[in-house]
Formats: structure tokens, sequence, C-alpha cells
């Protein structure tokens, strides 16, 4: 079976995005952090307290979700780019199956980084 | 201006809702005689023929998203910590976390649905459509919750 070279891009991308993401956050890899309150973007992963005071960290509070996405989709593109690269012979035996265990684990991923919410 | 962003949210939200449930039904419980019922009717759509409305209404619904988090950020959640939701902050999370795994999966979900490569691509892309239905139905959900806890303009 021939796949066309957006769709390698595409199943590539897919099956990385989310395993990625999940290692973003997990890791704190935000590509830029931003902070609302201030209209201020600031390149790699920073927390509040390293510009504004701790005690008055409040009233700066930090975004990493774009971050992570922003590193998510770089990770992700370059892999996909890759893959248009290999040969057909590397994409014969593909299994589709990697599309839905990928996001599946990604989502476990989430739900386990998630969880000190819970235990507050 | 976040609270008109907010309701456009919504709005937009509830179009992907309608559009992705009308699809999952019709790839996992298939009508095919002339249906007589509501709910027959409602899953006996052509599946295929929404698959680009919901990519569209996926990124307009995670781009208001995006804009009004960051007046959730800063005018909303310091009183939800405040008063101690942590519970909803928790659902709050894991609905950016599946809608940045959703994201990612729009470039094979569209080339699922509009380039078949054989019989695996029919059974993937019916796992694709019930991946993102549980991520927009989620979200949905915890969308309300978050805003019924504390409103806009409250």
């Amino acid at each position: 079976m021939s796949v066309p070279r957006f769709s390698r891009f595409a199943f590539a991308f897919g099956i990385a995005f989310g395993l990625l993401y999940v290692i973003a956050r997990a890791y704190g890899l935000a590509l830029f952090t931003v902070y609302p309150s201030l209209g201020v973007v600031l390149l790699g992963m920073h927390r509040s307290r390293d510009i504004a005071d701790p005690a008055m960290e409040f009233l700066a509070p930090e975004m990493w979700w774009y971050g992570w996405v922003a590193s998510a989709a770089l990770g992700a593109s370059v892999i996909g780019l890759v893959a248009t690269l290999l040969p057909d012979r590397w994409w014969r035996g593909f299994w589709f199956g990697w599309l839905v265990i990928a996001p599946f684990i990604a989502i476990i991923g989430s739900v386990y980084l998630t969880i000190p919410w819970f235990r507050q | 201006m976040a609270t008109i962003l907010l309701i456009l949210h919504g709005l937009v939200a509830v179009g992907l809702l309608g559009a992705i449930t009308h699809q999952a039904l019709a790839v996992w419980a298939p009508y095919r005689v002339p249906p007589r019922n509501f709910f027959n009717r409602f899953r006996a759509v052509p599946a295929a023929a929404f698959a680009n409305a919901i990519i569209i209404l996926y990124l307009v619904t995670a781009l208001l998203g995006a804009v009004v988090y960051l007046y959730f950020k800063v005018d909303i959640q310091p009183y939800l910590q405040r008063d101690r939701h942590w519970t909803a902050m928790g659902f709050l999370d894991l609905k950016e976390d599946f809608l940045a795994i959703g994201l990612g999966l729009l470039p094979a979900y569209w080339v699922c649905w509009r380039r078949p490569l054989g019989n695996d691509t029919g059974r993937t892309r019916a796992a694709l459509t019930a991946v993102l239905a549980f991520i927009v139905w989620w979200s949905f959900l915890v969308g309300h919750v978050m805003n019924d806890i504390m409103g806009f303009g409250s």
C-alpha cells in the first residue's frame, strides 16, 4: 500500500503530537510563557516568582499551556516532515492502530499529571 | 469583550457538539432503512459530510477558548483557588490537555475521512471520531461547569 506524503505527515504528526504534549507538560518544556495580566510573553518556561516578588505572585499568573502546545506542534511537525522522507518500505507495514493508541496514552498521561489537583 | 467572546465560544461549541455527535452515532450505530423516529434520523446522516465542518468548528472553538482562557486566568482563576475549587480546576486542566491532544489528531482525522487507504482507515476513522467526540463532550461539560461556578461579569 502506498501512503501519500501528506497522509504520512498527518499520521506521524497525529501520533507524535499528543505524546510530545504530555512530555512537554511533564518536564516543563513550554516554548514560551504568557503573562496575561502584564501582556508579556517570554521565551521558555518561567514561573511568576521569577519576574515578580513571590509574595505578589498572584498579580502575575503565568500560562504555559500555549507554550506546551507550541512545543508539541513544533516537535510533531519535525517528526511529520521526517516521516515524509522515509522510503515506501517503512510505510508498508504501518499499523493504523498507533493513531488511536498514541492519543490514548497521552490522555492517560494527562490524567496522571492532573491527579495533584484532586488530592488537595 | 470577554463576555461576547465567551458566548461566541459557547455557540460554536454547540455546533461542534452537534456535528461530532451526529458523525459518531452515524459511524458507530449507522441506520440504513428509512428512519422513523428522532434518534434514528439523528444517526442516519452522511457521516463524511461532517468532517470538514467538524475540523473548522474545532479550530474556531479552540481559538476562541484560547482567547477566553486569558481572561479566565486573570479574572476568574484566583477566585476559584481562593474558594478551593480544586476538583473543578483539575477538570479544567484535563479539558485543556484533551483539547490539545485533539488538535494534534485533526490532520490524521481529515486524511482518514477524505482519503480512504483501505479497510484499516475505516476502523481508524471510527476510532478517531470516537476520541474526538469524547474530547468535545468532556470540554463542553467542563466548560459549562466552570462557567456556572463563577461566570464572567458576576
